[in-house]
Formats: C-alpha cells, sequence, structure tokens
C-alpha cells in the first residue's frame, strides 16, 4: 500500500465517520410517526339503517304573535260630570285649577293626550291673579272650572267611549269588548298575525318512507294475505319458485282501489314456465280475497313511498 | 443507550437500524461499509496519483524532447519512478545492450526495442491500474450483497408478523426499514464505485496512449540513430 493509499484510506474511513454521525444525530431525521398515528375510532356494527326519515316529520304551524299583555282592562273610572257644570259656587276657592278630578283612565294610553290640560290650566291661572278683587264675579271662574273638565273629558273619549259611555261598564262587560290589551300592534311582526294560523308549508308530512318501514308494511300484507295464500294449490312442480311482483292499491281504509296488476315475474325456468300465467292469477287472487288490509299506518299512507301504491312480491308457499 | 445517538427506530440512524439488525444483516452492513470505505480511499489515492503522473509525464517528454543528448538526460532521469521514465530507461538500457556488439543486427535490435518499450509500457499500466479491479468488484457486487441484506431482514420482519399475529404497520415497519437499509449502504458503496472506476479506466487509457506515443516516438529515434550507426 502506497502513501497515497494511506492518506486516501484515512480521509475516506473519517468522512464516512462524519457522514454516519451526522445521520445518527438526527441530521435527516423523519418526523416522529408516533403523531402520524392515527387515534382509534370506536365503529359499532348497527343492523338496520334507515337512511331515509322514517318518522313522519309534520310541519309545525306558524308561531303566534304572543305579546305581553296587561291584564284585563279596567273600566275608566267615569268622569264626574255632575262637580264642575253645576258648580256655579261663587265663593269657590280656584285652588284647584289643575284639573286633578278628572279621570285619567288607567287604558288610555296616549301621554300626549293630556297636553290640553296644561294649556288650560295657564290660561285659567292668569287670570286668577288679574282679578284678584273681583271675586264676585262668577263669570271667569265659572268658565275656568268648566273649562277644565271638558277638556279632561275630552281627552279620555277617544279610547274609553265605550266603556265610559257605558256608565257602570262592569269588568264583563269591558272584557269583552276589548278582550286583548297588548302592547304591542298586530302587526308588530310583519307575517305573524295573533291569531292561530294553518301551516301553508306544502312539504308531505314525511319524506319519504325509510326502507324499514317499507319492509314492515310489506309483513304486514304479506302476513294478512297468508290465510288467502295458504288455501292456494300449487299448479305444478317448481312453480313455487316464480315470484310476482304484483302492484296494489290501496285506499286509506284498506281496501283495493282497484284489481291489483302483475308487474312481472322472476324465478321463471324451463320447468315452471308454463305456471307463470297460473301464479299470476293465484298471486291476484290471494290478494283479491283477502282485500281490506289492516293495521296498517296511516301517516305512512300518502307519503312518497307509502302504502297508497305498494309493491311487492308474491309467492306460493311451499 | 448512548445518549448521542438516536437510538429510537423512528429516526434514520444509522446506529439505531445497525443495532436492530439481525446479525446476518449486520455482517452485510459491516461489510459494505468497509468497501464503502475501502472505495473512497482508492478514489481519493488513484486521482492523486493520476493527475499527479499525467502531469509529471508531460513535463517529462518535453524536457525529453528539447534534450540534446540522450545519455546525458538518461543519467539525469535514468531511475526516475515515472511511467514515461521506465519506459525511457528500459529502451535505453535496451539499445546499450544491442549496439555493444560489434556487428550490429538492425532489424532484431528494433524488435528487441520495440518489445522491451511495449513490455516497460504494459507493466507500468498494470501498475496503475492495479486497484481499478476492487472498484469494479464493488461496483458490480455491492447492490447484490445489500439486496441480500435486505431479502433476509424482510423475511426476518415477516417472521415476526406471523409470531406477533399483528399484521399492523408497527410490527414490520422496523424490520422493513432495517432490511432496506443494507441496500442503501451497499448502493451507497456501489454508486461511486462504478463511477469512479469508468473515471478512471478512462484516465489509465489516456495514460496508455500517451506512454505509447512517448515510446513510439522514441522508438522512431533510436530506429534512426541506428541507421545512422554503422
Amino acid at each position: 500500500m502506497e502513501r497515497a493509499e494511506k492518506v486516501g484510506l484515512g480521509v475516506a474511513a473519517a468522512g464516512h465517520l462524519v457522514l454516519f454521525g451526522l445521520l445518527s444525530v438526527g441530521f435527516l431525521a423523519t418526523p416522529n410517526p408516533d403523531k402520524l398515528r392515527a387515534t382509534p375510532v370506536e365503529v359499532s356494527l348497527v343492523e338496520d339503517v334507515a337512511l331515509e326519515s322514517a318518522a313522519p316529520a309534520p310541519a309545525a304551524d306558524p308561531a303566534q304573535s304572543i305579546a305581553p299583555e296587561e291584564g284585563p282592562p279596567e273600566d275608566a273610572v267615569p268622569p264626574e260630570p255632575a262637580p264642575a257644570p253645576p258648580e256655579p259656587a261663587p265663593k269657590l276657592q280656584p285652588a284647584p285649577p289643575l284639573p286633578a278630578p278628572a279621570p285619567v283612565p288607567r287604558p288610555q294610553p296616549a301621554p300626549p293626550k293630556p297636553a290640553p290640560q296644561p294649556k288650560a290650566a295657564p290660561k285659567a291661572a292668569p287670570k286668577q291673579p288679574r282679578r284678584p278683587a273681583a271675586e264676585p264675579k262668577a263669570a271667569p271662574k265659572q268658565a275656568q272650572p268648566k273649562a277644565a273638565p271638558k277638556q279632561a273629558a275630552a281627552a279620555p273619549k277617544p279610547t274609553t267611549t265605550a266603556a265610559a259611555k257605558k256608565g257602570t261598564g262592569s269588568t264583563q262587560t269591558a272584557a269583552a269588548a276589548r278582550p286583548r290589551g297588548s302592547r304591542l300592534g298586530d302587526d308588530f311582526l310583519k307575517g305573524l298575525s295573533a291569531e292561530p294560523s294553518r301551516s301553508t308549508n306544502p312539504n308531505p308530512p314525511a319524506t319519504r318512507v325509510g326502507a324499514q318501514q317499507a319492509a314492515n308494511i310489506g309483513a304486514a300484507i304479506q302476513r294478512q294475505i297468508q290465510p288467502c295464500a295458504n288455501r292456494q294449490v300449487s299448479p305444478g312442480p317448481g312453480a313455487e319458485r316464480i315470484r310476482v311482483a304484483i302492484n296494489l292499491r290501496i285506499n286509506r281504509d284498506g281496501s283495493l282501489a282497484s284489481r291489483p296488476t302483475v308487474r312481472g315475474s322472476t324465478g321463471v325456468d324451463d320447468d315452471n314456465r308454463r305456471y307463470v300465467d297460473r301464479v299470476e292469477d293465484l298471486a291476484v287472487a290471494a290478494f283479491v280475497g283477502c282485500a281490506p288490509l289492516r293495521g296498517l299506518p296511516p301517516e305512512l299512507y300518502d307519503v312518497p313511498g307509502g302504502w297508497s301504491n305498494f309493491t311487492l312480491r308474491y309467492k306460493l308457499p311451499g | 443507550m448512548n445518549p448521542f445517538f438516536n437510538t429510537d427506530a423512528a429516526t434514520l440512524s444509522p446506529v439505531a437500524l445497525f443495532l436492530q439488525a439481525d446479525w446476518v444483516v449486520k455482517a452485510v452492513m459491516i461489510g459494505l461499509l468497509l468497501a464503502s470505505i475501502w472505495t473512497w480511499a482508492i478514489i481519493i489515492a488513484f486521482s492523486r496519483r493520476v493527475a499527479r503522473t499525467r502531469r509529471e509525464m508531460a513535463k517529462f517528454e518535453r524536457d525529453f524532447w528539447a534534450a540534446d543528448d540522450i545519455d546525458a538526460f538518461y543519467k539525469v532521469h535514468g531511475t526516475s519512478e515515472l511511467p514515461s521514465a521506465r519506459v525511457f530507461a528500459a529502451g535505453v538500457s535496451e539499445w546499450r545492450n544491442s549496439t555493444a556488439a560489434s556487428p550490429i543486427d538492425k532489424s532484431g535490435t528494433r524488435e528487441r526495442l520495440a518489445t522491451a518499450m511495449g513490455a516497460s509500457v504494459a507493466a507500468e499500466i498494470d501498475h496503475l491500474s492495479d486497484r481499478l479491479n476492487i472498484l469494479a468488484t464493488v461496483g458490480s457486487v455491492a447492490p447484490f450483497v445489500g439486496l441480500f441484506g435486505t431479502v433476509w431482514g424482510i423475511m426476518r420482519s415477516f417472521t415476526s408478523i406471523a409470531s406477533a399475529q399483528n399484521t399492523s404497520l408497527a410490527v414490520v415497519a422496523p424490520g422493513i426499514a432495517e432490511a432496506l437499509f443494507a441496500t442503501a449502504i451497499g448502493l451507497f458503496a456501489a454508486i461511486p464505485a462504478v463511477i469512479a472506476y469508468n473515471r478512471f479506466s478512462h484516465g489509465v487509457n489516456r495514460v496508455e496512449a500517451s506512454l505509447n506515443r512517448f515510446a513510439d516516438g522514441f522508438h522512431a529515434t533510436l530506429s534512426r540513430q541506428l541507421d545512422g550507426a554503422r
């Protein structure tokens, strides 16, 4: 081995050491595969899966507007008509310029209504001090109290006329006249009425009959026609292998709307080909013979895939 | 284990892969690693030697054709280790032996000169390309050796599947990774060896061609001298 080869050997060994050392300390490390490992998912195997909505989903009626109410309306206190006009008392203290006795009916909803009151009061007030001496003059005094009640009485009129006119307005009559005291108007939400309303949703009660329900209906029909089927006699060997697809049109009460129709036959081979017509007739006869079908779920009658128009397979017993 | 080395299976650590391997695979890996080291040693040494040889040969031939007196030139360069110098020395010694007798057999001398220098060229080329066969061997055999290690390791992995009754990837993956590591080392050793072999074959061929040209030229010179001699 020459000197050059020794040098080369040393360099090569050193290079390999460096390379493998780098790889060993994770120079090209792959990401930790623990993070890539999928967490186990629990899987349960179920026998029956209904992919379609099996239960009827009746469309809900639209909501009704129910607003906070104020309770039974109270009768308006009848405005005392007596005190004001027939009180021509000349010595009347003009102190009550504010028409406190003026009936402030509870159900009066509009606050701006009392506006006339202050209008009346100032009118009367300046009049009083202007003629302090002329006390015997009853004319202005009369005018003032008169005006006040009138104004006050006029205010409640628009709202409580009915109750007020009845005078003795009992709670009953008031309630009958105005059964509801909603704080909100009828149109506080557009499209919602205060009255209960029927749904206008055009969706059928159930979107579709699920596969399991269809199988249940088929089983129920099969069970009911089984007595008729059992009475039938096989026309020949191999006839029981024929399966007839038969279509029923059923009324809502379970009776047949029309004669069942045959949609086709399967399981026909060379042995039983000559019995096909006979078996089809027997199938129709079995359904006609045990015709009124009972106990079918009414909610699945008129939906797509429901039993109003039902196709099932019939085969001779045996 | 060693805190410095990542020995867990999830990394590409060669040490971890080596330590987990079967002893057959370990032997394969060690052999291939040694082959790789030896290959690179040859590559480094050879490339330096060929480059130096060609450089010095070019200088020698320049000096030779510029020299006036062959005997004086022979005194200086007669003992050189250079291939050209060896060929030159072989020619000169054959010339001296053949022209020592008084009636010179010209055609016989020419033949002997050609034979002596051709033999010298062949000897020098043999000496120069001594290590190339190792490169050729490593380049052709290392992939198969690595493949053998891989096949062995994968067989062992499948046995472990059978014994663990579990086909999950976690059972198979480490074994297959360490098995494939054997092929990786084999290719790691073989690819440079093949490349270097082709490249050095070409270099040796060029040296040989250059030596032959020099020998032919020297032979022509001696032949002319022979014609001029009595």
